[in-house]
């Protein structure tokens, strides 16, 4: 008898075992829709993403909005993912060092959003597309496949281009330079001074640096060649000359950019832009929200300006980051989450994300902007001055092959002298052919 | 045997398995079934998400030997292994040897500071080793500054002949007091008589040393090496993650900081997991040579 009992015992135990594996039910079969959505939370904080909720909750009492928000929303969504269950929308740029959203463009495991473009906004007379600025739609960061299709939406926009000080410019006498001739001389100047003239954070940084240099050396035309992994790209005299500025700008860093290139340490390279130790980093404006409570120069202010242009008069363009807003193919609410996403595009969803300093991409809205805001969006009203958005396109994975690594941070081993500017070109063309390779 | 008896004996065994099948269901789903996938996943080609998987073979591992980064990845963990094996292992022994057999004043204090580190969490000792290392204000270059010593200063972190080693001392100060601790408490179960006998056959503390203590540790010495190697190759990935990154350009990258690269970041998670075979195999080799190399007769007291 007594064994039996503790026969039964045992079974409990590894019954409770098994079943605490399983646990967490869904809850949602009261007549409701329960849509899940994930957001990332960035430097704008999670507070916007609940009012927006709130408001469209209120709008559609037959939803239930479920949030998941986190600084690594990647790694709690994921698990799930893996095991079949999707969240309806999520908003997840691409460029995260999980690079999430990447993994699926390439997997081509998104809902096509074409549609969306032309659904008119939730309580609003204009369709989405509408709505949106000129140009922001319709290249290789919301189309990645280049076939005019869609898939993932803008959500919020932001210029990344050179930081530096404009108090130490107006002390010093320095004029913010047009060209890269002027920027050279300034280097030199400033030598002369002990200002070395540029830093990173961490070569990862270089992104929005590369993709500007890029077209404004090649043009637009090149730039998606670039992208796109054409073949020999890499040996042509425009990648050459891309190269040779970046080699020569490197030559300009301060000392200490290399040691501080870190997950540790980065801020310490962002420190010397506040301390007058650098004069130019490249990086975006939430910078202005990361560095707040850092000491700094007296009299220092942000300033932004796109790369200098590579002749007098040339065209410049400004590296645009845009976050995105996605639907995962295998989500199980789709047109919900269609209506939802819609919604972020009213006025009113618009203005709750703009307190925040979330800009979204919708026509009038930096007008409206003040502070810090007002000016480093202005650089975009220069008529020199276009928006570049994009990256790398998706191929398929290749093993081994990182094209983002290669030409980022081997800026790092050419700071220190450990590869030559040959070589880079050279393995920025095997990495890249072996992607043309894949995506073909 | 009686049929009774075995009936008994059967009637155990039922219980016993009862007793067992949470634990063995539990074994088989985390630690069975796991490594069995890695070693299924590393035939394939996966980007972690999509429902389409291809079988390729060996391909990946065929990949593995002209990538540039895996080979460097690999020569990076072996010089981590080896050289952070040597000195701890030297160096804890010679600090057991000094705390047990002399009189040391105070060695509970230091027992306790070289033993704290081992409770911090890898993310903190980043962080400490992040200021310690500082090219400005560091610890280090404030030291050798201090000591007029300029020309010895470095940027520990940022020269990629030198983060290697910095990534190794940090790993060594991490380890030394659990090592030291371990070798402590074998040391101090060798009964006192030996050491009188052979001191007054004129044994130097040296001679003591090697021919009295390590002898008779040298089973705990086996075990804690094959430890060693294990936690070595985990310990370097948590510490050059959170340190470094891998960087500068890929200078203190090691295999598992390198399969994660390729298996999330890169989206090649079947050639990850091909980087995973090879970690698994790699340790279970050197485990396996350690415990071979050091084969003896076991000695007792």
């Amino acid at each position: 008898m007594r064994r039996r009992l503790v026969l039964v015992g045992a079974a409990v135990t590894a019954l409770g075992l098994v079943a605490g594996c399983s646990g967490g039910g869904d809850g949602s079969d009261s007549g409701k829709t329960t849509l899940k959505v994930a957001a990332l939370e960035g430097g704008y904080g999670r507070d916007m993403y609940t009012q927006v909720i709130d408001a469209y909750k209120a709008k559609n009492p037959d939803v239930d909005v479920q949030l998941q928000i986190s600084k690594s929303i990647e790694d709690e969504i994921t698990p799930n993912m893996k095991a079949g269950k999707f969240p309806d929308v999520v908003v997840l740029g691409q460029g995260r060092k999980a690079a999430l959203t990447e993994t699926l463009v390439k997997d081509k495991a998104l809902e096509d959003l074409t549609p969306l473009l032309t659904t008119k906004v939730p309580g609003e007379e204009k369709t989405v597309g509408d709505k949106l600025t000129g140009g922001i739609v319709g290249n290789l960061n919301t189309d990645p496949y280049g076939d005019d299709k869609t898939y993932l939406m803008p959500m919020y926009y932001s210029p990344t281009g050179l930081f530096y000080n404009k108090g130490l410019f107006a002390s010093k006498g320095y004029k913010v330079p047009a060209t890269w001739d002027e920027m050279f001389a300034l280097g030199d100047q400033a030598k002369a001074q002990g200002l070395p003239l540029f830093t990173y954070p961490t070569a990862g940084y270089l992104d929005s640096y590369f993709f500007a240099l890029l077209a404004d050396v090649g043009g637009e035309q090149f730039y998606t060649d670039v992208m796109t992994y054409k073949q020999g790209v890499w040996q042509t005299p425009q990648a050459k000359q891309v190269l040779d500025i970046t080699t020569k700008l490197l030559g300009y860093a301060a000392p200490t950019t290399v040691g501080y290139a870190n997950e540790q340490d980065f801020t310490k390279n962002q420190q010397s832009i506040l301390d007058n130790k650098a004069l130019f980093m490249p990086n975006g404006t939430w910078i202005v929200g990361e560095m707040k409570d850092a000491p700094r120069a007296a009299g220092f202010q942000w300033g932004l300006t796109p790369l200098p242009a590579v002749t007098a008069g040339g065209k410049r363009y400004i590296t645009t980051s845009v976050e995105s807003v996605w639907i995962p193919g295998s989500a199980e609410h789709k047109d919900a989450a269609k209506d939802f996403i819609a919604y972020l595009y009213s006025d009113e969803a618009a203005a709750i994300f703009a307190k925040s300093d979330a800009i979204q991409p919708i026509a009038g809205i930096a007008a409206k902007l003040t502070g810090e805001n007002a000016d480093f969006y202005k650089v975009y009203e220069d008529p020199a001055v276009s928006a570049l958005v994009g990256g790398f396109a998706g191929t398929a994975p290749v093993e081994g092959v990182d094209i983002k690594g290669t030409l980022f941070d081997t800026a790092n081993s050419v700071i220190s002298g450990d590869k030559t500017e040959v070589q880079w070109q050279t393995a920025l063309d095997e990495a890249s052919e072996k992607l043309r390779q894949a995506g073909n | 045997m009686t049929p009774a008896a075995k009936r008994r004996k059967r009637g155990n065994g039922g219980f016993v398995l009862a007793c067992l099948a949470p634990a063995l269901v539990l074994f088989a789903v985390f630690m069975i079934v796991p490594t069995v996938n890695v070693f299924r996943m590393s035939l394939y080609t996966w980007s972690g998400f999509s429902p389409d998987m291809r079988f390729v073979g060996l391909d990946n591992f065929r990949r593995l030997l002209d990538d540039d980064q895996f080979i460097r990845a690999f020569q990076n963990t072996v010089a981590l292994l080896v050289v952070v094996t040597v000195v701890t292992m030297g160096m804890g022994l010679f600090l057991a040897a000094i705390m047990t057999r002399q009189k040391l004043s105070g060695r509970n204090l230091y027992r306790f500071v070289l033993y704290v580190p081992n409770v911090l969490s890898v993310v903190v000792i980043a962080a400490i080793f992040s200021a310690v290392y500082d090219q400005e204000n560091g610890l280090l270059n404030g030291a050798l500054r201090l000591l007029s010593l300029d020309g010895l200063q470095q940027v520990w972190l940022g020269n990629q002949r030198i983060v290697l080693y910095s990534v190794a001392i940090a790993m060594v100060w991490q380890s030394l007091g659990y090592y030291m601790v371990l070798y402590m408490s074998s040391m101090s179960s060798i009964p006192e008589e030996l050491y009188e006998a052979s001191s007054l056959d004129g044994a130097s503390a040296g001679k003591q040393f090697f021919s009295v203590t390590l002898p008779l540790i040298w089973q705990h010495l086996r075990t804690t090496l094959t430890f060693f190697v294990m936690s070595a190759v985990n310990l370097s990935f948590v510490l050059v993650r959170a340190m470094t990154g891998g960087g500068p350009d890929g200078a203190s990258e090691v295999l598992l900081s390198y399969m994660y690269k390729q298996a999330y970041t890169n989206s090649s998670y079947g050639y990850g997991m091909a980087i995973g075979v090879v970690i698994f195999a790699f340790s279970f080799l050197v485990s396996l040579l350690v415990s071979r190399a050091t084969k003896r007769e076991p000695l007792q007291f």
